[in-house]
């Protein structure tokens, strides 16, 4: 396969065209929320915003993992970094977040033993070459990645690989959707739903949220004629007041998802209240080791006690995530938060709505 | 010295064991007359006119690497660094520090490379330095090199010289050398041929300024990238940068690589890529010939200097949006998903 085989999806002929129907049919100011992080970036990094009508707003909602995972769950990371038994793997996004007080990037400067990987299996085998050290993966993300994680503790299992656990922030995105919707304040107009998680999950996984609320709601992929794509079909049906769910990225998502992974993901997880940074506690939208994994829980495995957390003061970050501000109507943007110090998640992730404004907009 | 060998303290300690390093390992490898004197420094004639000067320390892992190893790079790089200053490089210095430990073969590989580097580029390496440290104080080895290069008469090329109405002219694809980097460095089997591009970029340049065609900028777009390097110049000459995305040169294997990683080609490091801002009317002529040399073959224009938002670089996208091109913030990081 190629590796770029989808170049018809970036067709700038394609793209234009859908542009010019977008204009066309747009007669009415419309909300529209991008829920995933990758989306954000894509909208910046092709400038979509900027061949929109002004009848489109883009908004960035929840779906940055970084950008949610608690303040809390940072803490637990950096004391995990520091505890001089623990080998402790991330993937790299979540190197700069701040915690509290500290960031894994900063304890790694001090001489923690944090070491970046790209897949959970990586940290499987430091945790194989280093049986003498506990090896602590950082479990951070949605329904993408949590199959994976899955995996590779059932393989822990299976091998017998004792020194291994994970520290679970998974979310869902499905129950976060609907906490949205029960927000005072939050007007959405039409949902740009996620690529990589509905291939996991499926259409069926949103048609309850979409009952519920009757947003339209258009599952899409990441290239620049998908996410023209989606718009339009939101437009659409929004001008035509008849809201639908629908699979725009058939190449990927098939309407069921991945029996397989959601098999693997509930045979090792269990649904429970998650915290989510910036918005609080949602009820079953996070993904916690069953029983029957305790023993690769890190949570469990040692003794964190983590003090109280304290979100930083004047951060905007969780309003920016529900769609009720923009990254610069937050009183820190530019000031006290930039890439260089960045002061909230939105910032500090590649894929955070703040992060994406100040780099590709200012 | 055996190839089996390894580094010792010694090696670096100034006695015996160092002076036989260098007159059996080195000197034969680096051989010049100015070199084979072992004085402290080197002495040698310039003609009266300016000279460039220029110093970088490579500290790059892996140290061999597909398309180059660190010793090649160290010569390449300051020859270049060199050379956008506009000047012809004709001497270097070089200085290593290496681990207690180091293969000899390992050492032997790596000034081979320096050798043969500065033989493709036609300077000669006149004088240097060895220390060898505890094994953990330095990671394998670290090459400071140091370049000087005598200006033709006219030449006046610098970052605060570009001015609206001018061409931005890349000498060939982006994003090489960081992707291999990466890739080699996180041990990322991907099956591509990517490799690094260093190389020696004295001859293109040479070849460009002897034309007589006015070059106002030549920058090397090596850490932080083409992104990064271009603002720089968009704010040294206070002037505004559009680049087009549809002419940016990304090789296949190297954009499906970021793609996949999250990666920006823009900000990702070159190591034989030149970036020339010449006039509108003369840029189809230095085109060329950047494209008549060996390392200029894939060379294209990918935007204009403009008197709009001075400071900026702005790339009109695939779609006919725009988006800002800001400077590199710290690293790259992988994204989650």
């Amino acid at each position: 396969m190629s590796l770029t085989y989808n170049q018809e999806f970036k067709d700038p002929k394609i793209s234009k065209a859908l542009v010019a129907r977008i204009r066309e049919k747009s007669t009415r100011p419309l909300r529209l929320m991008e829920v995933c992080g990758t989306h954000t970036m894509a909208i910046f990094r092709y400038g979509i915003r900027s061949v929109l009508p002004d009848t489109i707003t883009l908004l960035s909602g929840p779906g940055c993992p970084v950008c949610v995972t608690a303040q809390k769950d940072i803490d637990a990371y950096v004391m995990l970094a520091r505890r001089s038994d623990v080998i402790l793997t991330t993937f790299g996004d979540l190197m700069k977040v701040p915690g509290s007080g500290a960031s894994l990037a900063a304890e790694k400067a001090k001489g923690a033993d944090v070491r970046m990987v790209y897949s959970i299996f990586d940290a499987l085998a430091i945790a194989k070459e280093n049986p003498n050290r506990e090896v602590v993966f950082c479990a951070v993300g949605f329904e993408t990645t949590t199959p994976t994680i899955a995996g590779a503790v059932l393989t822990a299992k299976a091998q017998g690989v004792d020194n291994f656990s994970i520290y679970s922030a998974n979310k869902l995105t499905p129950p976060a959707l609907a906490a949205l919707m029960e927000t005072d304040g939050v007007e959405i107009d039409g949902f740009i739903l996620p690529g990589h998680v509905s291939v996991i999950t499926g259409l069926d996984a949103f048609a309850p949220t979409f009952e519920k609320y009757r947003i339209p709601s258009v599952v899409t992929g990441f290239e620049p004629v998908d996410i023209l794509k989606a718009v339009l079909k939101l437009v659409e049906q929004n001008e035509s007041n008849a809201p639908r769910l629908v699979n725009a990225y058939t190449r990927a998502v098939a309407d069921a998802g991945n029996p397989k992974a959601r098999v693997i993901m509930g045979q090792v997880f269990e649904k429970a209240d998650a915290l989510w940074r910036g918005i609080g506690t949602i009820p079953n939208s996070g993904m916690v080791l069953r029983e029957s994994f305790y023993k690769f829980d890190a949570a469990r495995k040692f003794d964190l006690s983590i003090p109280d957390t304290r979100e930083p003061t004047g951060c905007d970050c969780g309003r920016i995530l529900m769609g009720l501000k923009r990254p610069d109507q937050c009183r820190l943007y530019k000031k006290a938060c930039t890439p260089m110090h960045p002061v909230g998640p939105c910032m500090v992730s590649s894929e955070g709505a703040c992060a994406a404004f100040y780099k590709y907009s200012r | 010295m055996n190839d089996n060998d390894t580094i010792l303290l010694d090696h670096g300690a100034g006695g015996k064991v160092s002076h036989a390093m260098f007159s059996e390992l080195i000197l034969p490898l680096f051989d010049n007359g100015l070199l084979a004197k072992q004085d402290d420094g080197a002495v040698f004639e310039v003609p009266a006119g300016r000279m460039a000067f220029s110093t970088d320390s490579y500290t790059v892992d892996p140290i061999f690497f597909p398309g180059g190893d660190i010793g090649e790079l160290a010569v390449n790089g300051t020859v270049n660094d060199v050379a956008m200053c506009g000047a012809a490089p004709l001497y270097i210095s070089v200085g290593l520090i290496i681990e207690e430990g180091m293969k000899v073969f390992d050492l032997k590989r790596i000034l081979q490379s320096m050798a043969g580097a500065a033989k493709k580029a036609g300077v000669r390496i006149v004088t240097g330095d060895t220390k060898v440290v505890p094994r953990g104080k330095v990671d394998k080895i670290f090459i400071n090199t140091s370049g000087i290069g005598l200006l033709p008469v006219g030449v006046n090329v610098s970052g605060n010289g570009a001015r609206p109405g001018d061409k931005v002219i890349v000498s060939g694809t982006i994003a090489d050398h960081g992707v291999t980097i990466l890739s080699e460095r996180e041990g990322l089997k991907f099956d591509s041929d990517v490799k690094s591009d260093s190389a020696p970029l004295n001859h293109m340049v040479k070849a460009v300024l002897e034309s007589g065609h006015p070059v106002h900028v030549l920058r090397d777009p090596t850490r932080g990238g083409l992104g990064t390097t271009l603002n720089e110049i968009a704010v040294q000459s206070t002037v505004g940068i559009r680049l087009f995305e549809n002419r940016l040169p990304v090789r296949g294997p190297v954009r499906g690589i970021c793609e996949l990683l999250g990666f920006d080609p823009l900000y990702l490091a070159n190591e034989g890529k030149l970036i020339a801002i010449v006039p509108g009317t003369n840029a189809n002529k230095v085109l060329d010939i950047i494209r008549q040399d060996e390392f200029g073959k894939d060379a294209v224009i990918i935007g204009e200097v403009t008197d709009q938002d001075p400071g900026r670089v702005v790339l009109e996208t695939l779609i006919g949006g725009t988006r800002i091109v800001d400077m590199l913030t710290g690293e790259q990081l992988p994204r989650i998903c």
